[in-house]
C-alpha cells in the first residue's frame, strides 16, 4: 500500500515533468525561431551574402529553417527523441557534443557549492539560534544582508582582484592551466575562487532563511517540555530542532537550486570556467539558438528534477508536508534577501 | 520573621546576582527588537535620496562632459583633478558615475513598472479565472520559473537584441514577473469571494473596477516587498549583462557598463575602476533593501524555549 502510493506520487511527478519540459521546448523553440537576426549568419558568417539563391535555400533546408513553425517544431522533437538535438551555428558540431565535456564542469561546480553552501548555513543557523539576539547574531544578520547586496560579478571581480591580480595567489580564469587537463592540484586551485564566490554570495540568505525557521522551532513547546525534563540546550537543539528543521530545509534546498545553478552560471562567466554557463553566454553572443535553447532546456529539467527530489524527499521525511506551494509561499514573503535569482 | 517550618525550604539566591541565576535582563532595545517593531529606515532613506538627488542634478555639480575622453589621462589613479581617477577610455570616473546612475536607477524603476504591470494583470486573471484556466496559468508562470533569471535574460535578450535603455528595461521587465504574479494570484483568491466584491459586482461594477477599487488596495501591501526587490534585481540583472558585454555598450554609461572596462582593470591593476562603480551599486541596492523590509510584515513571539 504504502509503496503503491510511493510509485503513484512518483509516476505522476514524473509526468508532470515531462509536460514541464515539453513546453519548455516549446516556448523557447518558438522564440528562437522569432528571433529577428539571420541565424544563417552566424552559421556561415559572411559567405551569406555571397550565396546564390539555391545555395542559400539549400542551407536553409539543412539547418531546418524552412516550413511554417509547427513542422519546424515537429522536426526539431522527432530529431530530439533520436538523441539528435541540432548543429551548434558557432561550434559547427553536434551540439550535445560540445554540451556534454561542459556539463560536468558546472555540475562539479555548482554541486559543491550547494553543498557547502547549505553545510556552513545550517551551522550559522545553529548558532545564531542559540545566542539569538545577541551580539554576534545581530553581526550575522547585518552582515547577511550586506552581502545578499553584493551582485556576484563584482564579488568575483573583487576577489580576483585581490587573490589574482595583488597577492598572485590563485589563478583568475579557466579550470585548468595550460597543459594540465590531468592535473588535479590544478584543478583545484582553479576551482577554489569560483567556489568561494558561489559559496558566499548565497551563503548568507540561506543562513538567515534557516535561523528564522530555527527560531520559529525552538518557540515551540516540545522545547519548553524537553527542558523542564533536563535535557541540554545542545541535545535539545541537535537532537531535536535541527531534526525537525531538515523536511523544511530540503524543500528549501529544492527551491534553491534554481538561484544557485544561476549563480553558477555567472561564476562561470566571470571566470571563464568552461562549464555551460560560459556557453549560454557564448552562444547569446554569436546568436547560436540552437545551443541556447538546449541549455535553457537543460537547466529547466534540472532545476524541475530537483525540485521533485526535494518534494518526494521531505514527504518520506515528514507526511504533513503535503503541499509544498505554502512553503513556497512562506518563502517567496520570507525573501528578504535575494535573488537569485534571483536572480 | 523566622518561621518553624522553614528549615524545609531551601532558600536559593537570596543574595544572587540574578544574571548568574540565568534570569535574563530585557532592555527596552531587546524588547523592541524582538517584538520586531519596525522603525522607518532613515538612514537608508537619506543616503538613497542623497544617490537620487545626485544622479537626476549630476550636470549642475560634475561639471565636466561625461563623454569626453582624455586621451593623455588615461587608467589615472585617484588624484585632486579627478578625485575618483579616470577609467581606460580616459573618461573622468566621478561624473560618469552620477550620469551612469541616472541610467541605473531608471531602469531598475522601469523594468519593475514592467513586471508589476504584468504580475498584476496576469495574477488577477489568474486569481479570479476557473480552476483549469488558473492551473494552466500558473504552471506556465511556474515553468518560466524554474529557468534562472539571469539565463531567461540572456536568452530573450540574444533573440530581441535590444541594446539601448528601454529595450533592456523591457527584457527585464517581461522576464521578472513571476513570483509577483504568484502572490496577487493568492491575493485575489482569498479576496474575491468577499462581501463587498460580491456587492460591487451585483451594484454593476465591472471587471476593471473591482479590480481598481477592490483587489488592488488589497494586495497592495503584499507584494510591496517584493516590488521593491523586483527594482533591487532588475539593477542587478542590468549591471550584470552589461558587465558581460551582451547588455548596454560602454558609451551607454551605466553602473554596469562601466564595470565592463573591469577586464583591462584587471590586467592594469586599477582597482579604482572595479571599486567605485561597485560601491556606488551595492549601497544604492543595501538602501533599496533596507526600504522593501520595511515594507515586510513579521510576526513572532518574545522568546524561545530553548
Amino acid at each position: 500500500m504504502n509503496s503503491n502510493h510511493l510509485a503513484a506520487t512518483i509516476a505522476k511527478k514524473i509526468i508532470i515533468l515531462i509536460i514541464s519540459v515539453l513546453v519548455l521546448s516549446m516556448i523557447t523553440f518558438a522564440m528562437s525561431r522569432l528571433a529577428p537576426g539571420d541565424p544563417l549568419v552566424s552559421y556561415y558568417g559572411d559567405r551569406v551574402e555571397r550565396m546564390s539563391p539555391e545555395e542559400h535555400a539549400n542551407a536553409i533546408e539543412r539547418l531546418g529553417l524552412d516550413g511554417p513553425m509547427t513542422q519546424q517544431y515537429a522536426d526539431w522533437f522527432k530529431a530530439a527523441l533520436q538523441g539528435d538535438y541540432g548543429i551548434s551555428f558557432k561550434y559547427k558540431q553536434p551540439v550535445m557534443t560540445v554540451i556534454s565535456g561542459r556539463l560536468i564542469n558546472t555540475l562539479l561546480l555548482g554541486g559543491t557549492g550547494f553543498i557547502l553552501t547549505f553545510l556552513f548555513a545550517l551551522l550559522i543557523a545553529v548558532l545564531c539560534a542559540f545566542r539569538e539576539g545577541s551580539l554576534m547574531d545581530r553581526i550575522i544578520c547585518k552582515v547577511g544582508t550586506i552581502t545578499s547586496c553584493i551582485p556576484e560579478f563584482w564579488l568575483a571581480l573583487v576577489l580576483i582582484l585581490l587573490f589574482s591580480v595583488t597577492w598572485h595567489l590563485l589563478p583568475s580564469s579557466g579550470a585548468y592551466a595550460l597543459g594540465e587537463a590531468g592535473n588535479l592540484g590544478s584543478r583545484l586551485e582553479h576551482l577554489i575562487l569560483p567556489l568561494a564566490v558561489v559559496v558566499l554570495s548565497h551563503l548568507w540568505y540561506y543562513a538567515y532563511m534557516l535561523r528564522n525557521k530555527l527560531l520559529e522551532e525552538i518557540r515551540q513547546e516540545y522545547v519548553l517540555l524537553s527542558r523542564a525534563k533536563g535535557l541540554s540546550r545542545r541535545s535539545v537543539m541537535w537532537k531535536h530542532c535541527v531534526r525537525n528543521l531538515m523536511p523544511t530545509m530540503i524543500s528549501i534546498m529544492a527551491i534553491s537550486i534554481n538561484h544557485i545553478l544561476g549563480g553558477t552560471y555567472i561564476v562561470e562567466m566571470v571566470f571563464s570556467y568552461p562549464g555551460i554557463g560560459t556557453l549560454s553566454f557564448e552562444s547569446a553572443k554569436y546568436h547560436d539558438y540552437n545551443m541556447l535553447m538546449i541549455l535553457v532546456i537543460i537547466t529547466g529539467i534540472i532545476v524541475i528534477a530537483g525540485n521533485m527530489l526535494g518534494e518526494i524527499v521531505s514527504e518520506r521525511i515528514d507526511r504533513r508536508m503535503g503541499s509544498t506551494e505554502r512553503l513556497e509561499d512562506l518563502i517567496e514573503r520570507d525573501k528578504s534577501e535575494e535573488v537569485k535569482h534571483h536572480a | 520573621m523566622l518561621n518553624p517550618q522553614d528549615h524545609l525550604f531551601e532558600i536559593i539566591g537570596a543574595n544572587q546576582n540574578p544574571e548568574t541565576m540565568g534570569v535574563k535582563e530585557v532592555s527596552q532595545a531587546g524588547i523592541l527588537r524582538n517584538l520586531r517593531i519596525k522603525r522607518f529606515p532613515v538612514a537608508a532613506a537619506a543616503v538613497l535620496l542623497l544617490i537620487i538627488l545626485g544622479c537626476v542634478f549630476c550636470s549642475l555639480f560634475t561639471g565636466e562632459d561625461p563623454f569626453r575622453m582624455e586621451l593623455t589621462h588615461i587608467n589615472a589613479a585617484p588624484d585632486r583633478t579627478h578625485i575618483f581617477g579616470t577609467d581606460t577610455l580616459g573618461r573622468d570616473i566621478w561624473s560618469i558615475i552620477w550620469y551612469g546612475g541616472r541610467r541605473s536607477l531608471f531602469i531598475g524603476a522601469f523594468a519593475t513598472l514592467i513586471s508589476t504591470g504584468i504580475a498584476v494583470i496576469y495574477g488577477s486573471i489568474s486569481g479570479l479565472a476557473g480552476r483549469a484556466v488558473d492551473s494552466v496559468m500558473m504552471r506556465f508562470s511556474e515553468i518560466l520559473l524554474s529557468i534562472p533569471s539571469l539565463l531567461l535574460i540572456i536568452f530573450v535578450q540574444a533573440v530581441i537584441g535590444q541594446r539601448n535603455v528601454i529595450g533592456i528595461s523591457i527584457i527585464i521587465g517581461i522576464t521578472g514577473w513571476m513570483s509577483v504574479a504568484k502572490m496577487v494570484r493568492t491575493e485575489v483568491k482569498r479576496i474575491r469571494d468577499s462581501e463587498y466584491v460580491l456587492i460591487s459586482k451585483m451594484m454593476g461594477g465591472n471587471l476593471l473596477h473591482v479590480m481598481r477599487k477592490h483587489l488592488a488596495p488589497n494586495f497592495a501591501g503584499t507584494i510591496m516587498f517584493m516590488v521593491v526587490m523586483n527594482i533591487r534585481s532588475a539593477i542587478v540583472s542590468e549591471s550584470t549583462l552589461s558587465f558581460l558585454g551582451i547588455g548596454l555598450p560602454v558609451d551607454i554609461i551605466t553602473w554596469g557598463s562601466m564595470l565592463s572596462l573591469s577586464d583591462k582593470a584587471l590586467l592594469t591593476g586599477s582597482w579604482w575602476i572595479i571599486l567605485i562603480p561597485g560601491v556606488f551599486l551595492v549601497v544604492t541596492l543595501l538602501c533599496v533593501t533596507e526600504l522593501g523590509n520595511y515594507f515586510r510584515g513579521s510576526k513572532s513571539s518574545l522568546h524561545g524555549n530553548l
